[in-house]
């Protein structure tokens, strides 16, 4: 098997919190991972990790290995800009730019050195059309970004992801702060990004994960407990944990 | 101190699929049980009953059908609860079936009521009755408890309904060439035969789906 990223024997600690419990994971390429598990189980710590967005926090300290294509990103060697290039990521809540729609798409691309002005207009017309979000705003590109809807707002953030062409997308939540419509549409888009791109998603939404993902690994405590094709998760888990948290029978 | 879970009504609407198919497990026997009275001792009101109850158990059925999908619409149920909505349709369809087929076996009591049945392929019908009583009482009672045992032993058991299937077939065909006469209803026999051979199969279904839910495997 072909793996994006393997994570090896993770812990992570914030001062003496110790918050991921040697976690190894193996992430497919050009597939969809689902994280499931309880708030504060480590979700997003893990994917955090896998950007090194965690090494904004002081406290952050981490053991173990994390592979992007058979390289350590924590190595020193590694340029965490370059990284993150590599390693996009959207969030929970969408968060444009206080800027145009345009310039919140070209904004990557310009951090990473592209000034030719006919390359930035098509890979941000490039972008949009793959957000599936073109046609919506082809014609008020220069408006500002916060006049879009959240589900708009959200499909920018990920047009401005795509735009610098990582390997891996994270997406923390993406829809939770969206209305079922624009959550579909958000789906029809993940589907469609998955063969270009390695998806890792962080979602409290059971079916969303049955919907998008192929593989799910769920976390508690600190630790994965069982992962697998979503399938098997969903229709028979091995551990009885897994069991009881998505059954919802956790009391 | 008994563990509380959230999703409790999710809980209460499970029980309530369970205590529903338990309702149609036992009326389903029953109506069989009634059948295979009339069928050796005719009686035209346990005749109507039968058929009224296959009538009742297909309103049931529908009940249950709407029931798992408003529970599946609301629920989004996963993992074991999943299986066990998926079984429990199944499960409701072989009951329905069987309860017709029961009704069948009535309707077959009214034609030979007035006949003089040969001993031989009579006993035979007795012989299969028997066992594909318990093997209903069993089915029901291996879903209702998710006990894979009592599941295995309907395999078994079906088997041996098969042999005397066989053996009815015989004697019934032997009885034919001894008797033309005999034809008219011998072959209404022959379907009682039949019938009791397809309620056999369903129980057997119905071991099978229990052990699929359980393992999610094949049996």
């Amino acid at each position: 098997m072909d793996y994006r990223i393997e994570v090896e024997k993770l812990n992570v600690y914030f001062d003496e919190l110790h918050i991921l419990k040697d976690v190894s994971l193996k992430i497919n390429k050009n597939m969809v991972t689902a994280l499931i598990g309880p708030s504060g189980c480590g979700k997003s710590t893990f994917i955090r990790t896998l950007n090194r967005m965690n090494d904004l926090i002081d406290t952050f300290r981490k053991e173990g290995k994390v592979l992007l294509d058979g390289e350590d990103i924590y190595d020193p060697k590694v340029d965490v800009v370059d990284l993150r290039k590599r390693v996009g990521m959207v969030f929970q809540k969408p968060n444009p730019f206080p800027k145009s729609i345009f310039d919140n798409v070209a904004y990557g691309l310009k951090v990473h050195g592209i000034k030719d002005k006919d390359i930035i207009e098509e890979k941000v017309e490039d972008s949009l059309k793959a957000a599936a979000l073109w046609d919506e705003v082809k014609d008020k590109l220069d408006k500002s970004a916060m006049g879009l809807s959240g589900g708009q707002q959200q499909r920018l953030c990920i047009a401005r992801t795509i735009a610098v062409e990582p390997e891996v997308i994270l997406m923390d939540e993406p829809c939770s702060a969206l209305d079922p419509i624009s959550t579909t549409k958000i789906e029809d888009l993940i589907h469609r990004l998955k063969k270009d791109y390695t998806i890792i998603i962080v979602t409290h939404n059971m079916q969303q994960a049955t919907r998008v993902s192929k593989y799910t690994a769920f976390f508690l405590n600190g630790e994965i407990i069982e992962s697998g094709p979503t399938d098997k998760i969903f229709i028979e888990p091995c551990d009885k944990r897994t069991e009881d948290y998505i059954t919802g029978r956790f009391g | 101190m008994k563990k509380r879970y959230p999703r409790i009504l999710f809980q209460k609407r499970l029980k309530e699929l369970r205590d529903d198919l338990e309702e149609m497990g036992e009326t389903t026997l029953k109506a069989y049980k009634k059948a295979m009275i009339t069928l050796f001792d005719y009686d035209e009101e346990l005749v109507k009953n039968v058929i009224k109850t296959g009538e009742e158990i297909d309103k049931l059925n529908y009940n249950l059908e709407h029931k798992t999908m408003s529970i599946i619409a609301a629920e989004q149920p996963v993992a074991k609860d999943l299986r066990f909505i998926e079984s429990s349709l199944k499960v409701g369809s072989h009951l329905k079936r069987m309860s017709l087929l029961a009704a069948n076996i009535a309707e077959v009591a009214r034609h030979i009521k007035d006949e003089q049945i040969p001993e031989k392929p009579m006993d035979d019908i007795k012989n299969m009755a028997e066992i594909v009583e318990n093997m209903v009482s069993k089915s029901i009672t291996s879903f209702l408890n998710q006990d894979m045992d009592i599941a295995r032993e309907l395999h078994r058991e079906d088997d041996k309904v098969d042999d005397l299937f066989d053996t009815a077939l015989n004697d019934i065909t032997k009885s034919m060439f001894d008797e033309k006469d005999a034809i008219y209803y011998m072959v209404y026999l022959l379907f009682v035969a039949r019938f009791l051979e397809r309620i056999a199969d369903r129980a057997e279904s119905i071991g099978d789906r229990t052990i699929f839910m359980i393992t999610c495997e094949k049996p």
